[in-house]
């Protein structure tokens, strides 16, 4: 967590939406190879921050690039930027792997992904869509406090009890849920929403 | 339609975060089948959970990695796309997939109060219902050991905290105690997902409690 969540925006990096594209559009391996180098590691991550073991976190990033080959198609470079599609992808299979388990689900992979389907009637309003930019949730995310910043990221990450983060953060209880609903609060405002 | 009453903020992130337990991540998509805002909000969580993941300190898979994903691109996807499960019940106001699930027949819970069990595929720590309640009925004053989230699906009710309408959301906890008086003319409909138990204060309410089957 050392890390944090410094938003570099000097890195220079490949395009991830053009390579996604190039994997549904002719099958691309080379594209998806540089996809793997960049985001497997990532995810591992991730599933080891929530918790998994890293026999699980290498196979859940395994299968989560796996993902990302089948499902190319259906990814919309227009909508969500690739980072928060794979990451999506990434979210949904750590939910099923949990399941699984724990023996929970008679229910197999891609039920998951149903669940967060809503069909939904179009924005009202042009100006919501805009809101989704990733460079508009990046400039909103990069305009935090960063103990209200860091809370959020431990919020993502990990199944933990507001009463854990304090103990890790050594801050009050009171404390982080004030921090979070805050730095929530904000975003939703640098997002231009009303509430 | 407008919606008044939105969960918070904190409530939609772990949503988008995927770490709601399964009951309660169906009263959020009911409630977000309805506000477009709110969808809105989710979205951003989801981009900042794209910023957080491409931020993160990587952690290197095994040399082998890459080969042997290659080496499933080509075999049939065993798991992917499953045949999708018609609904079982069809709602206006309830998520496409909350509708594959099994619903119990409506019983009576309380004098015009009606509750309805909705089957889970996967364990959860809430138990989800739709409740009925007719027409102007005062419920008991209660309040809860868990937490409550209720999204309304037709009719209305009032309590405290303002009117609550199709579309709009409700958060009870052991800090709140209401009273909600339901609409006059129709039927108030809610999904519910509750943790915990019900308490009913008051003398009435300990005597009453017994009947009330929730």
């Amino acid at each position: 967590m050392g890390q944090g969540m410094g938003l570099d925006r000097d890195a220079i990096r490949p395009d991830w939406a053009v390579l996604i594209v190039a994997v549904s559009a002719r099958g691309d391996r080379a594209a998806f190879a540089e996809l793997f180098a960049f985001f497997a590691p990532r995810i591992k991550s991730f599933m080891l921050r929530s918790g998994e073991s890293e026999v699980q976190a290498e196979e859940l990033a395994q299968e989560a690039m796996l993902m990302v080959w089948r499902k190319a198609a259906l990814f919309d470079p227009a909508g969500a930027s690739a980072s928060a599609w794979i990451f999506t992808i990434a979210r949904n299979l750590r939910i099923d792997a949990k399941r699984r388990t724990r023996r929970e689900s008679a229910l197999v992979a891609g039920d998951v992904d149903d669940e967060f389907h809503i069909d939904e009637a179009p924005l009202p309003d042009a100006r919501l869509a805009e809101t989704q930019t990733e460079a508009n949730v990046r400039n909103a995310l990069a305009q935090l406090p960063p103990d209200q910043l860091r809370v959020v990221e431990m919020s993502f990450f990990q199944d933990r009890p507001h009463a854990e983060i304090a103990d890790a953060l050594k801050i009050p209880l009171g404390t982080v849920k004030s921090r979070l609903r805050l730095a929530m609060r904000r975003l939703r405002s640098l997002l231009g929403e009303e509430t | 339609m407008s919606i008044a009453h939105h969960p918070s903020e904190a409530l939609l992130a772990a949503y988008g975060a995927g770490r709601l337990d399964a009951g309660e991540h169906i009263a959020i998509a009911t409630h977000l089948l309805a506000c477009a805002q709110c969808r809105a909000f989710v979205r951003a969580v989801e981009q900042a959970g794209g910023s957080v993941l491409a931020e993160l300190t990587p952690v290197p898979l095994s040399a082998d990695a890459l080969a042997s994903v290659e080496a499933r691109l080509q075999q049939a996807p065993e798991r992917f796309s499953p045949a999708k499960a018609p609904p079982h019940q069809k709602m206006a106001g309830l998520p496409r997939f909350v509708q594959t699930y099994p619903f119990d027949e409506w019983r009576s819970v309380a004098p015009a109060l009606q509750a309805r069990t909705i089957r889970l595929p996967h364990a959860s720590l809430a138990r989800v219902f739709l409740l009925k309640a007719g027409p102007g009925t005062r419920l008991l004053e209660h309040t809860h050991s868990g937490v409550e989230m209720t999204c309304v699906l037709e009719g209305g009710f009032s309590h405290k905290d303002g009117h609550f309408g199709p579309g709009d959301f409700d958060f009870g906890d052991s800090s709140v105690d209401h009273r909600p008086l339901i609409d006059d003319g129709v039927d108030c409909v809610c999904l519910v997902a509750m943790r915990g138990r019900l308490d009913i204060n008051g003398i009435l309410g300990r005597l009453i409690q017994p009947f009330v089957r929730l």
